[in-house]
């Protein structure tokens, strides 16, 4: 198996993976399959780290609430620059300059009819 | 994105793309959309890698968010291969300087910590390994007798670490302390038996 594929299958299962670390955190997984858990714990440091720090939140139902709200702020974080490169882009259209002159124009045309009109 | 009906977990259309592509598709254009994918795979790793050190919901929230604000503004100046390895480093580092900081330092904190750690092992390692573990019949009987029983039950017979805890009267802790060690003698007989030949 290639090392991509395997990247690609890793990948594949991240879904899976949380979910199942989800059920084995909440006990909800049978004693097989917390031993399937608990054989890649011993394999991976980080996952190991991860299920001692996550078995320490008192309410494990909320895990995912809480998840989900950090990927929500994260979505946020990496779409910024994208809205800002928008608004910028906003800034180099033609119209926009040219609406721009017209309110000038109108704004200076307003002024010499007041003053010729109201006070000459 | 699409999200699916349980909370917390997004299946997406991204899902298929591997992290070393992502990687690639990040350092070739620097849209930051790439980093965002990438990182939320690894969102409940982090909070719970926080939450070990750090011992705290609030605090372990906070240091994942930190950990992503860091990643975003500083991965594009190194060249990394290995992503998961990579941000786990980066997790630890961020909440043993927080601890430092507040004075929390724990003197059990070695310097491994903080250093790059080793490349993944591949899945024919495992395998190899696992292979390995069941020809080991008789440098099992060369552990003490704790080891030789929760390795025993937990490679051999793929007992839970509860199953075990329950069997040994051991707590969980204990047995995965006793697994860890376990393996770790068993390397060493087999690396002086290999030596000897």
């Amino acid at each position: 198996m290639s090392d991509d594929l395997k990247d690609i299958l890793s990948n594949l299962n991240n879904d899976i993976e949380q979910e199942k670390l989800l059920d084995y955190l909440n006990k909800n997984l049978s004693a097989a399959e917390a031993h399937e858990v608990e054989k890649q714990m011993a394999d991976d440091e980080f996952m190991n780290d991860a299920v001692e720090g996550l078995e320490n939140f008192k309410n494990k139902k909320d895990l995912s609430l809480l998840v989900e709200q950090l990927n929500r702020d994260l979505k946020k974080q990496t779409e910024k620059k994208k809205l800002k490169k928008e608004k910028r882009k906003l800034k180099e259209q033609p119209w926009f300059y040219a609406t721009l002159v017209i309110l000038l124009v109108l704004i200076i045309v307003s002024y010499w009819v007041i003053k010729k009109y109201l006070i000459g | 994105m699409k999200t699916n009906q349980q909370p917390g977990l997004s299946k997406n259309k991204y899902s298929h793309i591997s992290d070393a592509e992502l990687l690639s598709k990040f350092y070739a254009d620097h849209n930051n959309e790439w980093l965002g994918i990438l990182l939320e795979r690894y969102t409940m790793l982090l909070l719970g890698v926080s939450m070990k050190y750090l011992k705290n919901e609030e605090e372990a929230r906070d240091a994942v968010q930190q950990v992503f604000l860091k990643v975003i503004n500083e991965l594009h100046k190194y060249k990394v291969e290995y992503f998961k390895s990579w941000i786990y480093m980066i997790a630890k580092n961020h909440c043993l300087m927080q601890l430092r900081n507040k004075g929390r330092f724990n003197a059990e904190i070695t310097e491994q910590t903080l250093t790059t750690p080793a490349e993944p092992e591949t899945n024919q390692v495992h395998i190899e390994k696992d292979q390995a573990l069941d020809k080991l019949a008789t440098a099992l009987l060369q552990l003490n007798k704790e080891q030789q029983l929760c390795v025993t039950l937990f490679y051999l017979q793929k007992k839970s670490y509860q199953e075990i805890s329950e069997q040994s009267s051991f707590s969980i802790l204990q047995v995965k302390s006793h697994i860890q060690n376990g393996k770790r003698n068993l390397k060493i007989i087999m690396e002086r038996r290999g030596n000897g030949q």
